[in-house]
């Protein structure tokens, strides 16, 4: 277990820079895109809107779950890609869906025990290229084939083919169910949803008020400063950039949500393709330095990393992490729930949050599960995911956890707060926060 | 021993027996170094083959000789052919006769070593051109190193020569006559990889076990076998029938390309097509004749003049203390319109990490695509491999807000042609940017000088104009303006170089040289339809002169409207002599702009990619004649009207030292405008012709013309000056 708090004095370790590219459902307009493509773009606009080089890094952190077979090490590929020179080392980091967040506590960490002063943190996801895997008894009698000396031989070991052997493994399912507890991640939310009584219908009116919210804060400009245009690989002539994540439903209502059906747990279930987020591409950059550091380079930093935290839990309640971790990183930090002025929980699921938000209010919960005499705290909804989250906007798996950290940093000078907090769930039972504060101008 | 009394020796030429070096690393195993003194990358010269056959004749004495290796001073730097400056100057074509069979006689002392059991292996690398590869080809086996500076093949045709040493032979017996005739008339040198998949060589090995693995394979250690052609051998390089079919399309579809102009191919070809039908001593004769009578001709003097002026354009992008600039590594080009965007996506080809500018999006979503779009097809052909796909890909980037510029060494705008513009993003540029940034613009029709002026640091400001398409036109015309540095100019040259274009220096006047010259041309082609000649005959005047379109096809590629406003430009700036004439006024006005609407002098259908031969039916309609006065000129006043026109144009750009001599004037009008090559330029052309006979037609135009009607149009056929002290003085543009 470890946990970070930085108290004034002490190294100052700021969120220097940050971009994404916008969240695409998966299969649509970045269907033909790949991380290495779409990560180094990212890095490269990065580095040219800010004036950095690359040699100015020390390391290049980079989140990924599912990397592309043909791009082993993602994070070295795209920092070779952005033009980061040779000499500086890069590494992919997995922890599920926070694995853009650990890209960012990875450097927090390097950065305390004095291994350099700059990275290039971020996550990138294309889910729309997670391959169709071919099953076991194929690759057995593939590997046969080739041991093979003759033709004969070969035509005895071509003649155990059966039509069978051609049927897939979707490697996206496979990832999104968890091995350990034997559960899909819906699941897991519906078992949430039935231990915190989450009707169908809260669910719902969640859902259609992430997109709302999303949808004003499109249209109000907001995600301008963290949105590069891109335009994605396999455009056809006449296509233009994408300038917005393509999950928003615009004046989604939920009377909508309302007529489709459980997916996961059919047919009184209250978990629906609707009311859960997206299957997406994207990626997020971010520079994370010191302050002093981010001043050499010219840079004025969003934010300063206050805390970080990751938690564990039982896998099949994975839902609830954001609590977990979040209580961690108060402790640590000594802040309480009411001092952040925006709060981004990551919208895996609506009952998911939903279960979130009680177990925070619950004194139950707390003494219980965290073994605290008070609740954590309530959360104002106002508060929470202003802009929209998950269910509206994607959640490209390996990206999200840098994604949230860069809303929550642009929240502090449009919420005009002292702190807030990016906290998300992970599949496997873990949670991860971090908390963001403004620094003094 | 090689009678050389008489031939051509180079300067410096070092005493018998110094060029090749025998060495003996074992016994029965020579490894013959070609390594002459007095050359950095040896050429065969008379010295060296000299020294060979000397070599040669001494091996041919060791009793147990096995195996021979012929390679390099290094494993990348085996020879570069034939010396070029040589047949620049030989015009005998007895002497030439002897020098080329001096080297068939030492090419077949190695061949011969075949019969005495000895094996021959060429260890070769790096540039193989030519004479180098004929060399190896007298070897039985051919050793390439494996590395991207190898490039092997037999470019002579482009030089308006044949293989003559034995290439037109030896070559279609090894890998067959389709893949010889295809490597010969196409001239170009192929990759090692392309060469070994031809069958051109028969092994490729890293250049550093180059000379080893050949020594084993001399020595028969190393089994390396000469790939046959095998049933392919019978069925078409021997078999009359097909020959006779492959020579006759060859020879239609060579007649078509070049019209004629062009004899080396022709003869290459017929060469080539029964190769294996005649026998290697009878056939290689048959080349020395055939090289010796071509290599002595105009068209082989011409294109080797071209060919020494494009290498002597390399030196632009150098300072006169011979440095070179830093090489950029980072571009940017503002404006993605098409030459813009076309700009952009070529430096990312060429490994600048380019960053490009416009204030409309939707301008760079297309530049984007056209550029990835050009990759994949270079991807599909496996002319990129992935990985080189992906970084080029990686190279361009694009940005509808000025941020992101601060790195930049070298920029260019191509943005809309006003002045106003032209300031307004320089200037605004200017500030994100370093002091020593290159600013080029690529303007056509505004002056260099007038865009630098309010700009800080305005000596950093030069010309850099690309021709349309961008990725076609070997030509920039490199503008200095009143304000610009050498610096700058020596950048935008190497810039050019880098892009794989031909720089010209050209000063700063109205339609700097390439449009200025096109000016009158293309006008005299619209006066002389305008007069009722035959739109077909005026094209096929101009492609029988060798011009690769015609004049009306040319307009319709560039588009009107642009031809237009170019030709106002030139009026204004020169006067009446360049008043456009007023037919393709209603041509303008119907929206028959040329190729890119679809209609034009010609119909264009967009379905297809091949050139529409059929005039647009609204033509005469839209635009009648006005007279038919001049219908019933001959063949010769038609073309004269439009050469002449542009020569005199020529001879005022060279008084007034618009270009520095007059071989960057025919280097412009070959590579700008695609003046015949075999004729050798504008300029080489009209000396050629004389300044007295040039002057006679002028007059001969000027007078023919009717008064009345066209007064200022005799205004472009006044004598200029230096044409008659030409004519006094009995000398030419050129020495």
């Amino acid at each position: 277990m470890t946990t970070y708090n930085f108290e004034p004095g002490s190294t100052e370790i700021v969120l220097a820079a940050g971009l994404r590219t916008p969240q695409m459902k998966a299969g649509g307009t970045f269907a033909e895109e790949d991380a290495g493509h779409l990560g180094s773009g990212l890095a490269r606009e990065l580095f040219a809107r800010h004036g950095l080089d690359g040699s100015e890094l020390d390391e290049v952190l980079i989140g990924c779950v599912g990397q592309p077979s043909t791009q082993a090490n993602v994070a070295r590929v795209i920092a070779l890609r952005a033009g980061v020179p040779h000499r500086v080392p890069a590494r992919t980091l997995a922890r599920n869906c926070a694995s853009g967040m650990e890209a960012v506590t990875s450097a927090v960490t390097a950065i305390q025990a004095g291994q350099g002063s700059a990275y290039l943190c971020g996550g990138v996801e294309v889910m729309s290229s997670y391959p169709l895997i071919m099953g076991k008894a194929l690759t057995k009698m593939f590997a046969r084939l080739s041991r093979t000396r003759s033709m004969p031989a070969a035509l005895a070991v071509a003649s155990s083919f059966r039509p069978s052997h051609l049927k897939p493994r979707i490697a996206l399912l496979e990832g999104l169910n968890d091995p350990v507890a034997g559960m899909l991640m819906g699941e897991t939310a519906e078992l949430l949803a039935r231990e915190f009584g989450i009707q169908r219908e809260e669910s719902d009116v969640y859902a259609s008020r992430s997109h709302n919210r999303a949808q004003a804060a499109r249209d109000a400009g907001v995600f301008e400063r963290e949105v590069m245009p891109w335009l994605p690989l396999g455009a056809k002539d006449g296509a233009s950039s994408r300038h917005h994540d393509d999950g928003i439903r615009d004046g989604q209502t939920p009377k909508a949500l309302a007529r489709m059906k459980p997916y996961f747990v059919k047919p009184d279930g209250t978990v629906t393709v609707g009311n859960s987020c997206g299957i997406t591409d994207g990626a997020t950059m971010l520079i994370v330095s010191t302050a002093q550091r981010a001043e050499e380079l010219g840079l004025s930093p969003l934010a300063r990393i206050r805390t970080t935290a990751w938690a564990g839990l039982d896998p099949r309640r994975m839902g609830l992490g954001p609590v977990f971790a979040t209580h961690k990183a108060l402790q640590r930090s000594g802040c309480r729930l009411s001092d952040f002025g925006a709060i981004e929980i990551n919208e895996a699921f609506a009952a998911q949050v939903l279960s979130c938000e009680k177990a925070f209010a619950s004194r139950e919960f707390a003494q219980k599960e965290l073994g605290a005499n008070e609740a954590v705290g309530s959360i104002d909804p106002e508060k929470l995911n202003k802009n929209g989250g998950a269910i509206a906007i994607g959640h490209p798996v390996g990206a999200t956890g840098a994604r949230l950290l860069l809303t929550a940093a642009h929240e502090l000078e449009r919420s005009d707060c002292d702190m807030t907090l990016a906290t998300l769930c992970i599949g496997g039972g873990q949670g991860g926060a971090v908390i963001l504060e403004r620094r003094a101008s | 021993m090689m009678d050389i009394a008489g031939l051509p020796m180079p300067d410096g030429a070092p005493a018998a027996g110094a060029c090749v070096r025998l060495e003996r690393p074992e016994p029965g195993l020579v490894v013959l170094v070609l390594d002459p003194p007095h050359r950095s990358l040896a050429v065969l010269d008379v010295p060296l083959v000299r020294d060979l056959s000397d070599a040669l004749d001494e091996l041919r004495l060791m009793p147990d000789l096995k195996g021979l290796v012929i390679t390099g001073r290094t494993p990348l730097a085996f020879a570069a052919g034939a010396d070029i400056s040589v047949i620049e100057e030989l015009r005998d074509a007895r002497l030439a006769s002897r020098l080329v069979l001096a080297v068939h006689s030492v090419f077949n002392q190695i061949e011969a070593f075949k019969k005495r059991g000895v094996r021959t292996v060429a260890a070769v690398g790096g540039p193989v051109p030519g004479g180098a590869f004929e060399l190896s080809l007298a070897c039985s086996r051919i050793l390439l190193a494996d590395d991207p500076k190898s490039r092997i093949g037999l470019p002579e045709t482009k030089l308006g020569i044949l293989p003559g040493w034995g290439g037109c032979h030896r070559l279609p017996r090894r890998i067959g006559v389709p893949a010889a005739l295809d490597a010969i008339l196409k001239g170009s040198l192929m990759p090692a990889k392309v060469a070994y998949r031809k069958g051109l060589v028969d092994r490729l090995t890293p250049p550093e076990y180059l000379v080893r693995v050949a020594c084993e394979v001399a020595m028969g250690r190393t089994p390396c076998k000469r790939r046959e052609r095998g049933i392919w051998r019978w069925l078409v390089d021997r078999n009359p029938l097909a020959l006779a079919v492959i020579g006759n399309q060859v020879q239609k579809t060579i007649q078509r390309q070049t019209g004629g102009h062009y004899p080396a191919a022709s003869m290459a070809a017929k060469m080539v097509t029964w190769a294996a039908l005649t026998p290697l001593k009878k056939g290689t004769k048959r080349e020395a004749e055939a090289v010796s009578q071509l290599g002595t001709g105009d068209v082989c003097k011409n294109l080797v003049r071209i060919f020494r002026m494009m290498d002597g354009s390399k030196k632009l992008g150098k300072r006169s203390d011979g440095s070179a600039p830093d090489p950029i590594q980072h571009g940017a080009v503002l404006g993605a319109g098409v030459m813009g965007g076309a700009i952009a996506s070529s430096m990312a080809d060429k490994g600048i990490a380019t960053r490009l500018f416009d204030i409309s999006p939707a301008g760079l979503d297309a530049a984007l695509l056209q550029h990835r779009a050009e990759l994949t097809t270079q991807l599909k052909r496996r002319r990129l491999e992935p990985h080189s796909h992906d970084a080029a890909l990686d190279r361009l980037d694009v940005s509808a807000q000025m941020v992101g510029f601060g790195r930049t060494q070298f920029a260019i705008e191509a943005v809309a042609e006003r002045m106003d513009i032209k300031h307004k993003v320089f200037s605004e540029f200017a500030k994100h940017v370093g002091p020593e940034t290159i600013l080029a613009t690529n303007t056509s029709s505004l002056s260099v000088t007038e865009i630098a002026s309010p700009i800080p640091n305005p000596e950093r400001v030069v010309g850099v104009h690309f021709f349309n398409p961008v990725k076609k036109m070997p030509l920039v015309e490199v503008i200095r303006g009143e304000q610009t540095s050498d610096e700058a100019v020596t950048a935008g040259c190497a810039f050019a170089l880098r892009l794989g274009k031909t720089p010209v220096v050209v000063a700063d006047v109205a339609g700097f040289l390439v449009n200025r010259l096109l000016g009158p041309y293309l006008d005299e082609a619209l006066r002389l339809y305008d007069g009722g000649v035959e739109p077909k005959r005026i094209e096929a005047l101009a492609k029988k002169f060798g011009m690769p379109m015609g004049p009306l096809r040319l307009l319709d590629e560039v588009g009107l409207d642009i031809a237009a406003h170019a030709a106002e430009s030139l009026n204004a700036a020169y006067g009446e002599r360049m008043t456009p004439c007023k037919v393709i006024r209603p041509l303008l006005e119907a929206g028959h702009l040329g190729k890119k609407t679809g209609d034009g002098f010609y119909v264009h259908l967009s379905w297809t990619k091949k050139v529409s031969k059929n005039f647009s039916s609204d033509l005469r309609r839209l635009a009648p004649a006005h007279s038919a006065q001049e219908e019933f000129l001959t063949d010769q006043e038609v073309e004269d009207r439009m050469l002449m026109a542009m020569l005199a144009e020529a001879a005022r750009c060279i008084e007034e030292k618009v270009v520095q001599s007059a071989a960057d004037l025919d280097l412009a009008t070959v590579f700008g405008m695609g003046f015949p090559p075999f004729r050798g330029g504008l300029l080489r052309w009209a000396d050629e012709l004389g300044a007295a006979e040039i002057i006679r037609r002028l007059e001969h135009c000027s007078t023919a013309i009717s008064t009345g009607l066209d007064p200022e149009r005799r205004k472009r056929f006044e004598v200029p000056e230096i044409l008659r002290t030409m004519a006094e003085a009995g000398c030419g543009f050129h020495r």
